[in-house]
């Protein structure tokens, strides 16, 4: 960091290359998420279509031409339509709260970007790299707290939320608001525990290194840490906000939740914003647990020899991975029914915690006890053969789940045999 | 006091009434089904529908003596110990066999039947005729003609009861319907060129208690299940007759008798009854008028009524003119305005409109040649008000040289009133205004012209010849534009709220010796005020009894 | 009504077995509806009927209810006996009728004009329930259009052009009673 801080104040005239590549990776990654986050919108009404025994939207096209690309002009379409109603700000509002809560949860949503690798290095381009140096595919590369800046980061979308529904002034946005920080803040816990087994795991929290890591060894941490994986799958989901975790803006109870009051491109932002929360939940599954850009026998270990099939094939691999768990995300919304807010604050408190703090436990005396026979790390034996005890925590954690029962819950009003009976007698 | 057992039921009547076996069931809460008999008209017990089990209880021994054979309860009169059983299997067997028999040669067309939703023979046949029907008949067409200028007759859709016939035996004394033929061929009919033509002739509609009678004024206009019912009181003639007005969506489509028998009984006269065709005229006073220059404007009733009151105090004396198609209450509201405006304002009793003397009915029924509601009501009050009750011709004679300050003509008369050369006379005055249903050669040449409430529209009461008065509510909305009397007095009198007829009737009661038999919850038939120059003492109580029974 | 009303029947919920708890079938079982669904999809199984392109095939055209008409009977008159039943009957109240007495001998009452408000209308059918001649009657007609409210307040002579046209494909749905005209 230090080095490359002092090469952009150096530039004197024009843009250092690494400040234009800075820039580049910015404008490309931005405007990638975006035209991703329209046309994943697109993808899941499509597939909400297949799933439901319909077509979906297939018939915006090239406009005037009656030519319809199977729907592809959509998200366009969507787009010019939010951007051009109306700007309506409802009277009864906290204006700056009210107009500052979508951009917050915007901007909070696109900078963990800046951390997060989108493949491995490629080649140096003219022009761009300093040296000839090879260029990471991430904004800021080697970030040592990647991963604590994203969580920073995503905890700001909670103000987000909270901030749109305290400053709609309305019971429902309120309501939303409430419960998605209860959720989001309930949720932060199993999600941490769960990373720290991989940090335990990677020694490191830059995310580039725990890619490598997993590259490295050939095992994912899927296979390695099965519980720590199970853990923050559900809780991403319940921090992205995605069914069957959708409370805040649960449709049949509360209109829209917090963004009840919000429309036109104020609107957009929040849906984008929840959009890029998926997107970011899926890459931070893939790179942590499914092994970023690596697969094996196809784009080799972190030390290979850099070159563009290469350095392509790895970002192919990734956002293939990314692309297959969005897809999960999606089909999922259309397979279970939501939770009531009982059962997720109980899946939460008692089941993710412990679960998190179990694996957890498991994953540091495993490592302690690889540290005393393996000290350098390097012996595939012990490599593979721990991931044993950690398949076994996965199927002991989950019996124990399902013994205690704990989310079979009947929260419908009791019969009470005493009044049933007084009520008979009165009449009698 | 003789007591009648009715189904175990004891009922007790007064020794001086003669009561049949249906009105007794009656008194008891039971209804006996019937078609020919009717309270108003003699007894024949030719339907066999109220065919019951009767006897005798011996009143020593305590014994019950049943006669063998069903009677009819029409015929059958009520006295000490007599008992009714109407609900036994004979009873009900029988009065299924009647509706049966009478439904052979019924033309099943309730569709287009007028009388359908209103019909005894289909409610009796849903309550008390048979489940299924066991001939093989298929609905035809019922033989019409016509009986008259306002009668039509269904021919086979009458079920023989000759109600119509005996009312114009016995009430209206004109014998034009007769029953023709014998037995099963038996059919209502007038004789060749007599038709039936007595003022009294659309009660036979009333009294059909099938389709077979139909009133050419409301044959085919509208089903009776879309029409809501108002109590009202016939504006037509000084007699008052109590009436329904039938009405749906503020549109009158006919006016029915309701029984008082302290007035019309069960009947009123056709001039009453096709006497609301005027409430409906195009030609009605819609908008307040106001002329200037001799140009006429529409006035805006927001700003009206401040502007009437400033104009009338201005004007230096009031004559105000109430014309006897008011309410008492109006007439009252109106009458204490104008004292308030101008303390020595003079009121007078507006023009009553006289026909060509009474009309008597064998039955006793008359049409008084008064032709307006509330003559007597009017003149009390003003009399009430200013001590003596100066009438029109008196403001004809003395307008031309008294012609100063404002004269104020509530009017709402239904026809013409009012010839060219006394509204010349009235002219004089400096400032005139007109409340009228009408335009009329007055309201022509008025400063203010403002539309009247017709009698439908009106809520509050009218005193009939026989100082009788009865109180009822208004049936249909006025017309857009139009605001009633009692609405513009009352807030020209600067009264809270929205006019409330009873808070009228309760100062009447006070102020008034005339009025003060009158209590707040006036009944359906009305209160003889005249029972306070009888004891005035006693006048409350008995106006409360007349409230219980 | 209190928990403890003898008029509630209580239901024991089932008791969910091991594999139930383990919440893992119901996982596999919601997948697998869900993948069901979108396999079929994705063959070109769908249920929706693009409109403009492809008209909808209405098998049954006797109980679609779309647009009104009023049926004549042999002798070209309309039906209609102007009984109001179907005016009584419309939960709407998208009709109007001015009955008078019928030009004809055989007939008493006929309606003078028969109104639709057929933006009002709700199509329920009741008016078809409830007439007693089978006069009104509603056709498969689905695509009904207008460019303005009057246009689309169906008037008599409207409503009988309803019935020339449609009534080869559809047939009035009574024989033709005989001589009934009640």
């Amino acid at each position: 960091m230090g080095s490359s801080s002092e090469l952009l104040l150096a530039a004197d005239s024009s843009l250092s290359p690494l400040l234009l590549q800075a820039i580049v990776k910015i404008v490309v990654l931005i405007g990638g998420l975006m035209t991703a986050a329209a046309y994943f919108v697109l993808l899941e009404r499509r597939m909400a279509a297949w799933i439901q025994d319909r077509r979906g939207p297939n018939r915006v096209g090239i406009p005037l031409t009656g030519i319809r690309l199977f729907g592809l002009g959509q998200p366009l379409a969507d787009g010019v339509k939010f951007i051009f109603k109306e700007a309506y700000t409802p009277a009864h509002v906290d204006r700056w709260m009210y107009l500052f809560a979508p951009i917050a949860i915007l901007v909070a949503a696109l900078v963990v970007f800046a951390v997060i690798p989108v493949g491995g290095m490629v080649p140096a381009v003219p022009g761009l790299a300093d040296g000839g140096q090879p260029i990471s595919l991430v904004v800021i590369p080697g970030f040592d707290s990647g991963l604590l800046l994203v969580f920073a980061l995503s905890e700001i979308a909670v103000y987000g939320v909270l901030l749109g529904g305290w400053a709609s002034n309305n019971k429902y946005s309120f309501l939303g608001g409430l419960r998605s920080s209860a959720q989001l803040i309930a949720y932060e816990l199993p999600l941490g525990l769960a990373i720290l087994g991989v940090v335990l795991a990677s020694g490191s929290m830059n995310l580039e290194q725990v890619i490598a890591r997993q590259a490295q060894s050939g095992l994912w941490f899927v296979l390695a840490q099965p519980l720590g994986f199970v853990v923050f799958v559900i809780a991403a989901f319940a921090e992205s906000a995605r069914v069957p975790f959708d409370l805040p803006e649960c449709e049949q109870e509360l209109v829209g939740g917090y963004h009840t009051e919000y429309s036109g491109i104020k609107l957009l932002l929040f849906l984008v914003a929840e959009f890029l929360h998926m997107i970011t939940a899926s890459f931070l599954i893939v790179i942590l647990f499914l092994g970023g850009w690596h697969f094996w026998g196809i784009t080799g270990g972190p030390d290979a020899e850099i070159g563009w099939l290469q350095s392509l094939l790895r970002v192919a691999v990734l956002l293939g991975k990314v692309f297959l768990v969005i897809l999960f995300f999606m089909l999922t919304r259309w397979s279970w029914p939501r939770f009531r807010f009982d059962q997720l604050m109980a899946l939460a408190w008692k089941i993710m915690l412990p679960l998190g703090i179990a694996n957890f436990i498991v994953v540091a005396a495993l490592g302690e006890v690889r540290a005393w026979y393996d000290p350098k790390f390097a012996d595939r034996f012990w490599e593979w053969g721990l991931a044993l005890p950690n398949w076994v925590t996965l199927v002991l954690g989950w019996l124990a789940v399902a013994y205690s029962g704990t989310l079979v819950t009947d929260n419908r009003p009791q019969r009470t045999s005493r009044g049933s009976d007084s009520h008979a007698e009165g009449f009698s | 006091m003789p007591i009648v057992i009715v189904d175990g039921k004891e009922v007790e009547i007064d020794g001086q009434e003669r009561l049949n076996g249906i009105q007794v069931a009656a008194r008891a809460g039971v209804e006996i089904p019937h078609y020919c008999w009717h309270p108003g008209l003699s007894v024949v017990a030719s339907c066999r529908m109220c065919l019951v089990e009767t006897g005798k209880k011996d009143l020593q021994s305590g014994k019950i003596t049943m006669i063998p054979k069903l009677v009819p309860a029409c015929q059958t009169p009520a006295s000490d110990g007599t008992v009714f059983v109407t609900e036994s299997a004979a009873v009900k067997n029988a009065r299924a066999m009647v509706e049966e028999d009478l439904l052979l040669r019924h033309p099943v067309d309730c569709p287009i039947c007028d009388k359908a939703g209103e019909c005894s023979l289909q409610d009796y046949h849903f309550q008390h005729g048979r489940e299924e029907r066991r001939a093989d008949i298929k609905p035809f067409h019922s033989r019409r003609r016509s009986l008259g200028d306002t009668v039509t007759l269904f021919v086979d859709r009458c079920v023989m009861c000759t109600r119509c016939v005996r009312f114009c035996r016995e009430v209206a004394g004109t014998r034009e319907l007769m029953v023709a033929h014998r037995g099963a061929h038996e059919e209502i009919d007038i004789f060749p060129g007599f038709p039936l033509s007595n003022k009294l002739s659309g009660n036979v509609v009333d009294l059909c208690p099938v389709g077979a009678l139909g009133d050419k004024d409301f044959l085919y206009r509208q089903r009776v299940w879309f029409m809501e019912s108002h109590a009202h009181v016939c504006a037509g003639c000084s007699t008052g007759c109590s009436i329904d007005v039938d009405e749906n969506q503020d549109r009158i489509y006919r006016l029915k008798p309701r029984e008082n028998l302290a007035v019309n009984q069960y009947w009123m006269c056709d001039e009453g009854r096709y006497g609301w065709k005027h409430v409906h005229d195009p030609g009605r006073l819609a908008q307040p008028l106001r002329r200037r220059q001799g140009r006429a404007e529409i006035a805006d009733w927001t700003a009206l009524p401040a502007e009437l009151d400033q104009r009338l105090r201005a004007a230096g004396g009031l004559t105000m003119v109430l014309s006897p198609f008011l309410t008492v209450e109006e007439a009252l509201l109106a009458a204490k305005y104008a004292r308030a405006v101008d303390a020595k304002a003079r009121v007078i009793l507006g023009a009553v409109p006289e026909g060509a003397g009474d009309e008597r009915f064998s039955g006793g029924f008359t049409i008084r040649s008064e032709k307006c509601p509330n003559r007597r009501g009017v003149a009390q009050v003003i009399r009430g008000i200013c001590g003596e009750a100066a009438n029109w011709s008196d403001l004809l004679d003395s307008s031309p040289s008294s012609a100063s300050g404002a004269l104020w003509v509530a009017g709402g008369y239904k026809s013409d009133w009012i010839d060219a050369s006394q509204a010349e006379l009235l002219r004089a005055f400096p400032l005139l205004i007109v409340q009228d249903l009408f335009p009329s050669p007055l309201s022509e040449c008025a400063d203010y012209c403002l539309p009247a409430a017709s009698f439908a529209e009106r809520e509050g009461s009218y005193v009939n010849y026989n100082d009788r008065l009865q109180s009822f509510g208004w049936a249909i909305r006025p017309p857009a534009g139009v605001k009633t009397e009692a609405r513009l007095f009352w807030q020209l009198s600067q009264r809270e709220g929205m006019y409330r007829a009873e808070t009228v009737r309760r100062e009447l009661a006070e102020e008034f010796v005339y009025f003060s038999a009158l209590s707040d919850a006036v009944p359906p038939d009305g209160i003889d005020l005249k029972l306070n120059r009888i004891a005035p003492q006693a006048a409350g109580a008995t106006a409360e009894m007349g409230a219980i029974g | 009504m209190r928990p403890d009303d003898p008029k509630i029947r209580w239901v024991d919920e089932p008791k969910l077995g091991i594999t139930g708890r383990m919440y893992l079938p119901m996982f596999a079982q919601g997948l697998t509806t869900t993948f069901k669904h979108l396999k079929r999809s994705l063959a070109g199984d769908v249920l929706t009927v693009s409109y403009p392109d492809q008209e909808p095939r209405i098998d049954a055209p006797l109980i679609y209810r779309g647009v009104h008409r009023l049926n004549r009977d042999e002798q070209g008159r309309v039906k209609c006996v102007a009984c109001f039943l179907c005016a009584t009957a419309c939960p709407a109240h998208c009709i109007d009728i001015v009955g008078v007495e019928s030009p004809w001998p055989d007939r008493e009452k006929y309606p003078q004009s028969f109104t639709i408000d057929e933006l009002r209308c709700i199509y329920c059918g009741m008016c078809e329930e409830a007439c007693p001649v089978d006069a009104i009657e509603l056709t498969s007609l689905y695509n009904l259009t207008g460019r303005s409210r009057e246009e689309m307040i169906f008037d008599k002579e409207k409503l009988l052009s309803v019935f020339d046209a449609t009534k080869d494909t559809e047939p009035m749905r009574s024989a033709p009673t005989e001589g009934t005209n009640a």
